[in-house]
């Protein structure tokens, strides 16, 4: 089937595993041509913000990881613009803006955006 | 149809485990083939071969015996060290191995489909 991968992160990034996972799993099959793009929607949005510091819960922050993924080769990422905006968030929030230099850019899209990237991967894994 | 099957909760707290089992067993009568399942986070508890459910339905066992008919089950390696689920504890029919295996199903399927909470 279609080589295109979509990671769903569809929950807050600490409080439990999925996000962390979803980002794990990202390098685990990103290394094997597989072209993956990463979608934040509903509480996901929240992996992206900048200045996080889960220390206080012995955890590492995610935002920190994220700009690394490119060494995995995935590239591609996605915020729902109506997540965003839900939870008082813009684009100056989040981590990624940060590596547009690197040609690693976080991309806000609407519902219907979502929902192509959705229909043309392969796979979706909903985290 | 070549079907690819990802699993991200552990056996009895969620349905998830008991869904993924049943509709494999649904797909296998008609026809498809499962080229593998990934037992992910959580999951990789239901290969545990010490589950013993007092009077219901024992998982690790049902995925052990789905296992040994030939289907490739895959418990996530860094995720059974988070839970202490060494190899010996594992069901014999359930394999440890990494991330690899889950590019590997998701190439090899024509359908990908993930049971979780």
């Amino acid at each position: 089937m279609s080589n295109k991968v979509a990671v769903l992160m569809r929950r807050a990034p600490y409080g439990s595993v999925y996000t962390a996972e979803g980002f794990r799993s990202m390098m685990g099959i990103g290394v094997f041509e597989m072209d993956v793009r990463v979608i934040f929607v509903d509480d996901g949005v929240y992996a992206l913000v900048k200045g996080q510091d889960p220390s206080a819960l012995d955890m590492k922050s995610l935002g920190d990881g994220f700009p690394m993924l490119p060494d995995f080769e995935v590239t591609k990422f996605y915020v729902h613009d109506l997540s965003l905006a839900e939870r008082g968030l813009t684009k100056d929030d989040l981590v990624l803006v940060l590596s547009r230099s690197e040609g690693m850019g976080v991309e806000v899209v609407d519902s219907a955006t979502i929902a192509r990237l959705l229909t043309e991967s392969g796979a979706v894994l909903p985290f | 149809m070549k079907i690819g099957v990802l699993v991200l909760e552990g056996p009895y707290q969620h349905q998830a485990a008991d869904s993924a089992y049943h509709f494999i067993q649904a797909a296998l009568a008609r026809g498809h083939e499962i080229v593998g399942v990934f037992l992910y986070t959580d999951a990789v508890n239901n290969a545990n071969r010490f589950i013993k459910p007092p009077g219901e339905r024992n998982l690790a066992q049902m995925w052990d015996e789905l296992g040994a008919q030939g289907i490739n089950i895959v418990a996530c390696t860094a995720c059974a060290k988070f839970r202490g689920l060494t190899k010996d504890l594992a069901v014999d029919h359930v394999r440890l191995s990494g991330l690899g295996s889950l590019a590997e199903f998701i190439q090899a399927a024509d359908r990908f489909v993930t049971f979780g909470d």
